[in-house]
């Protein structure tokens, strides 16, 4: 005899499942599982993947910048090209009014948030899509893809920054001393961008034809939102809802007030563009750690 | 609630798994129309369960085999217990890091090098960069990738992703080692370090989990067997309980799909030992088989007779030219020393007409059924030592 069959066994459970019995249809439901974030945690996690955010970036700027001139120019001429284009239409046709600070300054202060913001969803809405055969290999927190990708946004926008001082240099004026207000600006800036970039990768995953929105969303915001005018063109009694749908339109004022003119940016426009923002990033946080747990399944 | 379990531990307590089953092309524009289906009340949602109440208690150090057909859910926890997946109802906690390799295209990222992948694979498990370097050469040595290391592993080849993906999982000193079915990319010879690095590992202390449809590897690494059928558990046991069970479900299955419409049919077998009244078989003596075929065909042929444990390859093959006259035809083969140790085998026939190149089967190679032998056990070979298969030779110690 070939020894000892085995049995159906459960022995753990005390529980035995005789064959052929029917299989209960599903669990009970208080068994169903629950994501449970703990911030502490998350914290740490993303903290310890901060090797692969670095690396997922670098990874990006390499093939970028393997050709160190052309990336480089990628870098800088979009910006300037738009900007020449908007000091064409809007100051010298639409004549916007920009007061002490050159119009081509105003502009590109403008286009470098915006290039930052859309640079960040053209690359981050796919970051997971086009990641979906490393979900399948290796655990780790999934919101470092588009993390990485806001990081490579954040290069460019350095790039652009360095462009700004020698615009400054050309028009002969320098930034003025309330430049710092600049600081707490860019953690709004930051927050808004990666909240939107968080839930639209996670969309894109789910619903695959959305990134063919993506495109026109970009090419319509840069005219919805401040760039090429002052926010002020903006139906007053409408610039609060505005603003808390759009925090860039705020941020983007307050950079050229620091900047350009001298001025301390606008509280209450301020304080409601970072209330929102934290509303996106929390609650694009939040949808993303949900819908995380299902990416696998889909991938 | 969660107690505290000592590293290297793995526990899944009634974990159910379900995917949708019908197909989904993951659109906006079936969500739509989904939605608008469900406003007339019709749910529309088809779920299929991959996995059933599993639950396990692997304890640390444990090596644990996980076979099962296609489909039973095996790789699906394997990645629930990595945590890329999640379940849908129970809870899964694994303590300590995780070494995998779940896909062949193994590696982090295809666009970076060899060397980038590891110092990231290490990162990700929380080990420090110099962690990572003092096991470098190791696993580089181990994956015999050499000058490719610098390259991207886009351009490796799959066996030379599979060596790498095994190598950084089973090198950076995991708790927990997962491997599934992956390691038949690699040729004989890494198979077998693959093996002996997790007898190594295991021998650490790592609990490992093996899925494979070698057998013979699985029960050369592991001491405990878990058989998964259609998502439940249905034996979890010693190796070789859990692998015997396993064998002879796959043969019941096999025997049910019958061979119909073929020119000649199997009618009776026998496998007799020496006696004309005693059937039963046993280690080293003679054994007699005999076959009755049925048929109308009328020509020389030839027939195969097989021996397997299980439904894997032949231990041995014969074959013998016969005449058929149309009628039914009687065969018997006398094998006077019976080279086979203590088990339950599988007898496997097949008639072949001669001169023919196709459509010359006359009835397909096909498990005929089973018998049990009886005599001595083999010895144990040490272990990740894999025996390809069982076969008892005649011998004699001196010293
Ligand atoms: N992402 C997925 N979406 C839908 N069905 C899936 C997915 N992954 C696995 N399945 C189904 O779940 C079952 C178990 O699959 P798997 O775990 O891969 O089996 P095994 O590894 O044992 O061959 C199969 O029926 C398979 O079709
Ligand atoms: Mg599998």
């Amino acid at each position: 005899m070939g020894g000892q069959r085995a049995q159906v066994i459960d022995e753990q459970q005390g529980r035995a499942a005789p064959p052929g019995a029917p299989a209960p249809v599903g669990p009970p439901p208080e068994l169903v599982f629950k994501r449970r974030l703990r911030p502490v945690q998350v914290a740490h996690e993303l903290w310890a993947a901060r090797e692969l955010v670095r690396a997922l970036a670098e990874r990006d700027l390499r093939a970028r910048y393997k050709q160190a001139v052309l990336g480089f120019a990628w870098a800088v001429l979009t910006p300037l090209a738009l900007c020449a284009i908007f000091t064409l239409v809007f100051h010298r046709a639409v004549k916007i009014e920009t007061g002490a600070a050159p119009y081509t300054l105003f502009a590109y202060v403008g286009l470098i948030v915006w290039q930052f913001f859309s640079n960040t969803m053209n690359q981050g809405a796919l970051s997971l899509a086009n990641n979906l055969s490393l979900l399948n290999k290796v655990y780790c927190p999934r919101e470092v893809f588009p993390l990485a990708t806001m990081l490579v946004a954040t290069v460019d926008m350095v790039i652009g920054v360095g462009v700004l001082g020698l615009m400054f240099l050309v028009f002969w004026t320098a930034p003025a001393a309330t430049f710092l207000w600049a600081v707490p600006l860019l953690a709004v800036q930051f927050a808004f961008t990666y909240g939107v970039a968080l839930i639209l990768s996670v969309a894109v995953v789910y619903l695959r034809d959305v990134r063919h929105l993506l495109p026109i969303i970009t090419q319509m915001g840069v005219f919805a939102t401040p760039v090429a005018y002052p926010l002020a063109k903006i139906p007053h009694r409408l610039q609060e809802v505005y603003v808390g749908v759009n925090p860039l339109g705020a941020v983007i004022e307050g950079y050229r007030k620091a900047l350009l003119y001298g001025e301390a940016p606008d509280a209450r426009m301020t304080l409601i563009a970072a209330a929102s923002s934290l509303v996106f990033l929390v609650g694009g946080y939040l949808v993303f750690k949900k819908l995380e747990t299902g990416i696998a399944d889909v991938a | 609630m969660s107690r505290d379990y000592p590293l290297g531990t793995i526990r899944t307590e009634q974990v159910w798994k379900r995917f949708r089953a019908d197909q989904q092309r993951m659109l906006l524009r079936d969500r739509v129309e989904q939605a608008a289906r469900r406003l007339r009340g019709d749910r529309g949602e088809d779920w299929r369960w991959a996995l059933r109440d599993v639950n396990l208690h692997i304890e640390p150090g444990e090596s644990v085999g996980l076979i099962g057909s296609n489909g039973s859910g095996k790789s699906t926890l394997l990645k629930m217990l990595t945590r890329v997946m999640y379940p849908y109802a129970g809870v899964i906690d694994v303590r300590g890091r995780i070494g995998a390799l779940i896909e062949i295209r193994a590696g982090i990222h295809p666009d970076l090098t060899g060397r980038e992948n590891i110092y990231l694979f290490g990162a990700l498990l929380g080990l420090k960069r110099r962690e990572v370097a003092g096991r470098f050469d190791d696993i580089v040595e181990f994956a015999r990738l050499g000058g490719a290391i610098d390259r991207q592993v886009k351009f490796y080849s799959s066996g030379m992703q599979m060596r790498l993906g095994f190598a950084v999982a089973a090198y950076l000193e995991p708790h927990v080692l997962l491997v599934d079915e992956v390691l038949a990319v690699g040729d004989a010879v890494f198979q077998q370090r693959c093996l002996d690095r997790m007898r190594e590992v295991a021998e650490q202390g790592t609990t490992i989990v093996f899925v494979s449809h070698d057998l013979p590897a699985v029960q050369s690494i592991c001491r405990r067997g878990v058989w998964l059928e259609q998502g439940t558990v249905r034996v979890d046991a010693g190796i070789k309980d859990a692998l015997a069970g396993y064998r002879d479900s796959i043969e019941a299955q096999s025997e049910a799909s019958a061979r119909v419409g073929e020119p000649l049919q199997l009618l009776k077998y026998e496998v007799r030992g020496e006696d004309g009244d005693d059937t039963t078989l046993h280690t080293d003596e003679p054994v007699t088989v005999e076959l009755t075929l049925g048929g109308d065909y009328r020509g020389d042929a030839t027939l195969h007779l097989g021996v397997s444990e299980g439904t894997s390859s032949p231990i041995f093959q014969i074959s013998h030219e016969i005449r058929l006259t149309g009628g039914d035809h009687r065969v018997a083969c006398v094998i006077p020393r019976l080279p086979l140790p203590r088990g339950r085998y599988t007898l496997w026939t097949g008639v072949y007409s001669i001169g023919k190149t196709d459509g010359g089967t006359l009835m397909s190679w096909h498990s005929a059924g089973q018998f049990d032998v009886f005599g001595p056990m083999l010895d144990t070979p040490p272990r990740a030592v894999v025996m390809a298969a069982p076969v008892f030779v005649p011998h004699q110690w001196e010293d």
